[in-house]
């Protein structure tokens, strides 16, 4: 089953309010990038950055949906 | 899920051991996926000395410990004096901007490899990979 993009960055959004999240399918609709430029990454490590933004779509990765997610991280500009 | 205690007990003595650990999919010679093939790439290129698991064999089990001691399910994941690194985004994001080298106590290379391409420095390394021989986590 492919994954649905935008469900995946509104469950993003919903997770960490006020970013800016992009989601491409790098290919074959499991293999995802997401971009994420949130304000929640203050003064956060990057492993944190990237564990909120995994944690955010948990759910899809744990039903299958989704087996691969390349993230970048980034403070808003 | 409640990871396995003597796999817990195996992997933290293998991250204990290995001042640079590396738990990916198949083996550096026999990488059986492209974001561990990856990693691999920038580990050879940066030219340090790395302990490797295959975590295939013991895939979920593992996952359930590495959830358990660093918050972290996916492979691979690069372990550096004992601590997380992260994934391969993570370390080609180091990578890229020299934090890994500093981190590695190395020398930058001279040229970052293309992010994304899959390769590993197009085989120009002179002095040959640096890695000791991979492990095995067994149950």
């Amino acid at each position: 089953m492919a994954a649905d993009l935008n469900e995946l960055r509104t469950m993003i959004e919903a997770a960490l309010p006020g970013a800016k999240v992009e989601v491409v399918d790098e290919g074959g609709g499991d293999h995802l990038r997401a971009i994420v430029a949130a304000p929640q990454f203050e003064g956060r490590s990057r492993l944190e950055q990237h564990r909120l933004v995994k944690a955010a779509v948990k759910e899809r990765f744990d039903d299958g949906t989704i087996h691969a997610l390349s993230v970048r991280t980034s403070l808003p500009d | 899920m409640a990871a396995n205690p003597e796999l817990r007990q195996q992997l933290e003595q293998a991250i204990d051991q290995n001042p640079v650990l590396l738990l990916m999919k198949g083996t550096p010679d026999a990488p059986r996926c492209g974001f561990s093939m990856r990693t691999v790439g920038i580990l050879e290129q940066v030219g340090v000395e790395y302990g490797a698991i295959d975590v295939l064999p013991v895939l979920q089990p593992l996952r359930d410990v590495t959830a358990e001691i660093s918050d972290w399910q996916t492979f691979p994941q690069l372990y550096v004096n004992g601590e997380l690194v992260g994934g391969c985004d993570i370390v080609e994001e180091m990578f890229e901007s020299g934090e890994l080298s500093e981190l590695l106590g190395v020398e930058q290379p001279a040229t970052p490899p293309r992010s994304g391409d899959g390769s590993v420095g197009g085989g120009e390394d002179p002095e040959g990979p640096h890695q000791s021989p991979p492990m095995q986590i067994e149950t």
